[in-house]
């Protein structure tokens, strides 16, 4: 019960820090607002209808938008919030562990990638009857985890809200960018297929084709890899440092 | 009776490559007792509260804490203990009483208690504001508030009123004196030398990471006044200092009987001119 008690505890006031800050919470309007965006330019000479191609092209955009965004700067940016404000020297030295403060911090930020991968879905094109929910519930949950414990890293690492921007942008690039354009390279195209983020814009263009996903062992072996990774190493920084070097 | 010990440290050192912080440090702090170390910044106060708090762990030496090895501490020592260090932060975004409220979930108390402790620090009419909008002397009032709403059995202080304005740190000091009225034990580190020979039992004068004098600051200052004096100003607006002696108090009764005096002082050394003594460095830097 005490445990619960101080999970919630954590996860409440990483709520209350996370949704008050409007640098982090532009993120997830951005990619909503841009996906919209998009899609009504594109359809303006088509009657609002889009092509497979575009109407994945948008999922996939928001999709990975959202999940590089809202998981490496919400999570890892709220960290170092903590760090500048010199507060989580405070909750470190309330009885708090370091596995409640873990789960604590993620819990917010998941739930909100995976709710606005959802709406992204809704609003990009793509036939809702075209996608399989499970499956898409599922790989945006698996992604969503990734990009939070990567979130935790980046958040371990830096020493304020700046250094974290630093550190997660050429994240972002990556895990962004590489699924974006693997449609225009063939060798980007091929990298994808090891990214997590790319896992899942290809059940975007699949969805946008009204192709049933089938989960192929590379992808399985991808985010299941990818997660013991991030959890790997944001483990080695921990038991090298905790959560703030002294 | 022996008083319950809360706090012992012995033999305590700390080394970082080839710079030692702390050497040989013996502490014992009991209940309702107010410890405090006194030195200048980089003396090594901070050290000693981190390695007794389980933040940092010491070379050598034991020490205890609640009756549990330091170096065996866990994070549930959290519970009985509060900690104040001299940058602890407040969550500037939420209000006052949601600062409290979340740690009184942390620590299972009551809301009863957030207000009572609010009320204690005087912030309970701005409960509702937001935490970011408050003084520095009102942040500071917060903090402890925080430390204390779970009535830990021993609270360490880090330079607790460091760049406050006088009131506020006379506040502070009445708040910590009815906290150890109430049994709690504080472990207080400063280099105010007023604040400590107001506030402590005891005081451990440390420099460059060793105890050179520890014990009552009263017993300390009289223990360096080697020298009796006494100052006197007398109705004539003249002051003199005389040195004991047979004439000086003869002097000194003539003039009490004449009423020629308007204020009379010894001028037993302070904390400050001992540690200046016993180190030959100043303690306010």
């Amino acid at each position: 019960m005490g445990n619960i008690n101080k999970l919630t505890a954590v996860a409440r006031i990483k709520w209350i820090c996370i949704s008050r800050n409007t640098a982090i919470m532009v993120g997830p309007v951005i990619t909503v607002a841009m996906v919209l965006a998009y899609k009504v330019i594109y359809g303006m000479n088509t009657d609002g209808e889009l092509s497979p191609i575009l109407a994945g092209m948008l999922l996939s955009l928001g999709i990975s938008m959202n999940i590089c965004m809202d998981g490496f700067l919400m999570v890892g940016t709220a960290i170092a919030e903590e760090k500048e404000k010199h507060t989580l020297r405070v909750l470190m030295t309330s009885s708090i562990t370091g596995v409640q403060y873990f789960i604590g911090s993620i819990l917010f930020p998941f739930a909100l990638t995976v709710g606005v991968n959802f709406v992204v879905l809704a609003v990009s094109g793509v036939s809702i009857g075209q996608a399989s929910i499970v499956a898409f519930l599922l790989l945006s949950a698996a992604a969503s985890l990734i990009s939070c414990v990567i979130g935790m890293v980046v958040g371990i690492c830096a020493k304020n809200q700046m250094n974290a921007n630093l550190i997660a942008y050429p994240l972002m690039l990556v895990f962004m960018m590489v699924p974006m354009f693997g449609n225009f390279s063939e060798g980007l195209h091929k990298l994808s297929g090891f990214l997590f983020t790319g896992v899942l814009t290809e059940m975007a263009y699949g969805f946008a084709n009204g192709e049933p996903y089938v989960a192929k062992p590379l992808d399985i072996a991808v985010l299941v890899g990818e997660l013991v990774i991030s959890i790997l190493v944001f483990l080695i920084l921990y038991k090298r440092n905790g959560f703030e070097k002294d | 009776m022996e008083r319950d010990v809360l706090l012992q440290l012995s033999h305590i050192s700390k080394r970082y490559h080839m710079e030692t912080a702390l050497k040989d440090i013996n502490i014992t702090l009991h209940k309702g007792e107010i410890l405090g170390f006194l030195g200048p910044s980089g003396a090594g106060k901070t050290t000693t509260i981190k390695i007794i708090t389980g933040q940092l762990r010491q070379t050598s030496g034991e020490g205890k804490i609640l009756g549990v090895d330091t170096t065996n501490i866990d994070d549930s020592i959290y519970e009985k203990i509060g900690v104040v260090s001299d940058n602890s932060g407040i969550y500037e975004k939420m209000t006052v009483w949601q600062n409290l409220s979340m740690f009184a979930q942390i620590w299972r108390v009551p809301n009863k208690r957030v207000e009572e402790t609010l009320k204690q620090v005087g912030l309970l009419e701005h409960k509702k504001k937001q935490a970011g909008k408050l003084s520095k002397g009102q942040g500071q009032r917060l903090v402890l508030a925080r430390a204390v709403l779970h009535k830990p059995r021993i609270l360490f202080l880090d330079e607790p009123t460091s760049g406050l304005d006088p009131s506020t740190a006379v506040a502070i000091h009445k708040m910590l004196l009815d906290l150890k009225e109430e049994g709690m034990s504080i472990f207080l580190t400063t280099h105010n030398m007023e604040e400590a020979a107001k506030l402590c039992d005891n005081v451990a004068l440390l420099y460059q990471g060793k105890i050179v004098e520890f014990g009552p600051p009263q017993e300390i200052c009289l223990k360096y006044n080697k020298k009796k004096r006494y100052q006197v100003l007398l109705n004539s607006k003249k002051e003199v200092v005389l040195e004991q002696s047979q004439e000086t108090a003869a002097k000194i009764s003539e003039w009490m009987a004449n009423d020629e005096i308007q204020r009379l002082h010894s001028c037993e050394p302070t904390l400050e001119s001992v540690f200046l003594q016993v180190t030959g460095s100043a303690l306010n830097i």
